[in-house]
């Protein structure tokens, strides 16, 4: 089959390979018909999440159809329309039982590697690197997936394809985003990024109550879709001081919630800028935390800051006098998405949250390089590109 | 101190990359060995750091003796996560070192071990010389095992549910003539491979198989990495 590679950074390349089987008892394989690119992704292709190794598989958004099922898959059949969670949960660990599935066990292969950098082993994700396991990723007609009863949903009739999608990665996140963020009605809530993530971070808050929610980028395209599809407030970083303005926005006390809907390769003004950029290129850091610096000083005194862009180490000049003296709350994770996907397929069917305007790029494998490029600049309107092994 | 601190980061992510590309190659190629060597070397050359005598520790280039512990908490009721391991013959379904072990009786039992990077087996006897029931098996090989071993595993109530397991192996090799060649086989890969195998007794009891990636589909492995 085809599938799109890893090769290097910035080097991507479609290349034939093996079908996939089943190697596991829980195993499915599913059959993709769409899998999209997400900003995890990038930290990847640009070189700053280790353990990467020539011809990894990448990709991990994705839906398609069951073609295949292991002995001890019980709650699947071949034919069914599934759209499947990012990250692999066991489903019986501790922390899969409590609904923390990000955080399991048993899914990791490399879980004892793992540990020497993270203490304790986390779960396996799909085209995620060799640290979180090194399953080969959705970007190709075909991909295994372990435990497949636990992360495989059937994907109600009536939500088409450019929804569903969304389910797998992006809306999770930006669900748990605002969950964590402890949104409640009346909040004000700032959001940094307004790619897949912050936009779905937008609807969700304002579905938790939120009263306004303002989102900070520099991207022009992004900002307006963000106020023209999910009601937000936009603040471009590029031409005005983010503190100034959220303070100014907000009656002089600062977000309630503010969302890292960022990560690692911030980009940020000036000398800071440099500063991050330099300790990054050197390894004295291995994050650009500049979002997460603003979001800490943005905050309202007792409020509290979520954190689902994503960090790879280590982050230097974080202020914690400001965290400890204004007495924040400061949560994060990588997404649990098997605990949202049913309550956000009935979000969709009620049209509280509605990811399809997120889907610019639908583009066939074998433009898969260019897609990602496309997404990486910012390109030509690009929110995410959505790539079609099939078509 | 701040650099510090980073250097010695950076030092364990290219460990644990060095470690891993000795993993996966020796899952597509099947000769570990020189690969690792090659891993290794590019590590300590690159950084003046060599993780193999960090591990082994000067005290252990004298004595190879090799004492590896476990602590996991598996969440399954004591008297089940007890009752799997004193089954011995379910210890090969966890640790794909040993081909297989056969109990005689109640209390001996005949290990089989497949040598790493060879087709070669060793074999020896081993008998329980403690057993209290839900809370602690302890074996030894007896006379005339080559590579002179035992082990002890503890079961205790985790606070909530579940058992908290601790597990002790060592491996003493016979000093001299064939001792030395044997010695070599106990070294830090060895342990990180045993290590790795005590813990899919977890995986396996609680998610009834152990993850792996071994026979999924890759492209042209050109050998370039990103390690840090
Ligand atoms: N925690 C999880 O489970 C999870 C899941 C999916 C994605 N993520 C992470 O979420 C983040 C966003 O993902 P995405 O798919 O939306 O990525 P994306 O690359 O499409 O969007 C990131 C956006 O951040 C903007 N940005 C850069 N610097 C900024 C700054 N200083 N202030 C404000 N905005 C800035 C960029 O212009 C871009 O629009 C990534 O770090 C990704 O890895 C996490
Ligand atoms: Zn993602
Ligand atoms: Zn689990």
């Amino acid at each position: 089959m085809k599938a799109l590679c890893w090769n290097g950074v910035r080097d991507l390349r479609v290349e034939r390979v093996d079908d996939p089987k089943i190697l596991n008892p829980r195993d499915a394989i599913v059959k993709v018909t769409m899998s999209s690119v997400c900003g995890s992704d990038l930290h990847l292709i640009n070189g700053f999440i280790p353990s990467m190794q020539a011809g990894d598989i990448l990709g991990h958004e994705f839906i398609g159809e069951i073609v295949e099922v292991g002995p001890e898959v019980h709650q699947l059949a071949i034919g069914d329309r599934v759209v499947v969670v990012s990250i692999i949960g066991c489903g019986e660990c501790t922390y899969c039982k409590e609904q923390l599935w990000s955080l399991c066990d048993n899914s990791n292969p490399n879980g004892v590697l793992q540990e020497k950098i993270f203490q304790y082993p986390t779960a396996g994700i799909f085209g995620y690197s060799h640290l979180f396991g090194g399953y080969a990723g959705s970007h190709a007609e075909y991909i295994r997936v372990p435990f497949a009863d636990h992360g495989a949903f059937k994907i109600p009739e009536d939500i088409p394809d450019e929804k569903a999608v969304f389910v797998s990665d992006g809306m999770p996140t930006g669900y748990m985003a605002a969950e964590m963020a402890g949104v409640k009605p009346g909040d004000i809530v700032a959001v940094w990024g307004a790619g897949g993530v912050g936009q779905m971070a937008v609807q969700s808050a304002y579905h938790l109550g939120a009263e306004r929610v303002i989102v900070i980028d520099s991207i022009d395209y992004r900002l307006a879709a963000a106020a023209s599809h999910s009601n937000a407030e936009v603040i471009n970083y590029e031409d005005t001081d983010v503190l100034e303005v959220l303070k100014e926005a907000t009656g002089g006390r600062g977000p309630d919630c503010c969302i890292d809907a960022v990560g690692m390769e911030a980009n940020s003004k000036g000398v800071e800028h440099y500063y991050d950029r330099a300790k990054q290129a050197l390894k004295l850091e291995t994050d650009r935390p500049a979002v997460l610096r603003q979001a800490i000083a943005a905050c309202r005194k007792g409020g509290t800051v979520a954190v689902v862009g994503v960090y790879a180490g280590f982050a230097d000049k974080i202020p914690m006098g400001l965290f400890l003296n204004k007495g924040l709350t400061m949560r994060g994770g990588q997404m649990h998405g098997q605990r949202y996907v049913p309550l956000l397929f009935d979000l969709i069917r009620e049209g509280k949250i509605d990811p399809a305007f997120m889907l610019t790029h639908p583009m066939p494998i074998s433009r898969g390089a260019k897609a990602y490029e496309l997404f990486n600049k910012r390109a030509d309107g690009c929110i995410r590109a959505v790539i079609t092994p099939h078509a | 101190m701040i650099k510090n601190v980073g250097i010695t980061e950076r030092l364990l992510s290219v460990a644990a990359g060095a470690f891993l590309l000795g993993k996966t190659w020796r899952r597509s190629k099947g000769r570990p060995i020189p690969l690792l060597a090659g891993g290794y070397l590019i590590v300590r050359g690159s950084l003046g750091y060599c993780p193999l005598s960090h591990w082994i520790g000067k005290k252990n280039i004298h004595n190879p003796a090799i004492n590896i512990k476990v602590v996991m908490t598996v969440s399954k009721p004591r008297e089940m996560v007890y009752q799997y391991w004193r089954t011995l013959r379910n210890l090969p379904s966890f640790m794909a070192h040993l081909q297989e072990v056969e109990e005689k009786d109640e209390k001996h039992s005949r290990w089989v071990a497949k040598v790493p990077g060879t087709d070669g087996i060793i074999e020896w006897e081993a008998e329980i010389v403690k057993d209290e029931p839900q809370r602690l098996i302890g074996w030894q090989s007896t006379d005339g095992a080559i590579i002179r071993n035992a082990g002890k595993v503890q079961f205790f109530d985790a606070p909530k549910q579940g058992t908290e397991v601790r597990v002790i192996f060592s491996y003493h090799p016979p000093a001299g003539g064939v001792g030395v060649g044997i010695a070599k086989l106990l070294n830090p890969l060895f342990k990180g491979v045993i290590e790795d195998e005590i813990r899919n007794f977890k995986r396996v009891i609680e998610a009834g198989e152990i993850p792996t990636t071994v026979g999924q589909p890759a492209g042209v492995r050109t050998g370039k990495f990103k390690l840090i």
